[in-house]
């Protein structure tokens, strides 16, 4: 049997199942808060999480460094 | 996911997104909006997830509307975000059930049951959504996308990400365990094959 086949019949047998559909109101809601968005692109507010994982990262090696010098200069 | 073969109405709307129209995106969503719940339904057996992700997808068509390529299959496109959705939620859920102290996971089967058995309406549809719910999900997946859906094998190894062998072997596994878990609702030429 081919893939073709094999596509063939669970076609035929999906065609069974019922089709599920969202209420009009939470299909309203999605609707507008992502039509809301078209164009626009992703927020910016992505970048603050990383930025401040990479500050804090930093400021931790920046601090190791001094330390070390501190040490060994000591 | 680009094409040469872009039906008219779509290449219509992904001008409309490019130009940033609500009014394109109220047209994409109309025409696909039921296809991917369902299939997220069907993926997650869950509604309230089903509905988190399909705006999570739709959100994300809206952020990437101006940076469509203008042949995009809407389709492939959106169920590939669909499908990512997907992956990452059911990785959250094992992390949680192994958090949780490996309990096993509730029966979601047994979840959605009223859900789903409020939809159909004949012992034969309940076999039927019941059978597609006890396939491993990615023989469930492939059997969605190709059955449900109309995809080609050769569109679903793209938007899966894998090879169409593997696509091959899914699509025929699921066929197989299909007909194994509808026993008599099974139709006659898949008892025979």
């Amino acid at each position: 049997m081919t893939d073709q086949d094999d596509a063939g019949r669970l076609t035929e047998i999906s065609r069974e199942l019922p089709a599920l559909d969202l209420d009009a109101t939470t299909a309203e809601q999605i609707a507008r808060r992502a039509r809301d968005q078209v164009g626009r692109g992703p927020s910016p507010l992505r970048f603050i999480e990383p930025a401040i994982a990479v500050l804090l990262v930093t400021g931790y090696l920046i601090w190791s460094v001094l330390k070390a010098v501190e040490a060994l200069g000591g | 996911m680009r094409c040469a073969g872009v039906a008219e109405d779509e290449r219509a709307w992904i001008d409309g997104l490019r130009r940033g129209e609500p009014a394109a995106f109220d047209a994409v969503f109309a025409a696909y909006r039921r296809r991917l719940y369902g299939y997220l339904v069907r993926m997650t057996r869950r509604r309230d997830v089903a509905e988190d992700l399909l705006q999570d997808s739709f959100l994300r068509l809206a952020q990437h509307a101006r940076r469509l390529a203008p042949d995009t299959r809407l389709g492939a496109w959106l169920f590939t975000v669909a499908h990512r959705r997907v992956i990452s939620w059911s990785r959250a859920q094992a992390v949680r059930s192994q958090l949780a102290g490996d309990f096993p996971a509730r029966d979601a089967q047994a979840d959605d049951r009223s859900p789903l058995s409020a939809l159909v309406d004949s012992q034969a549809q309940l076999a039927l959504e019941r059978a597609f719910a006890e396939l491993a999900p990615p023989y469930r997946e492939v059997a969605l996308l190709v059955g449900v859906e109309g995809l080609q094998p050769a569109e679903v190894a793209e938007i899966l990400g894998l090879k169409p062998d593997a696509i091959r072997q899914r699509l025929a596994r699921a066929r197989a365990q299909l007909a194994a878990a509808l026993g008599e609702h099974a139709p006659a030429a898949w008892r025979t094959a």
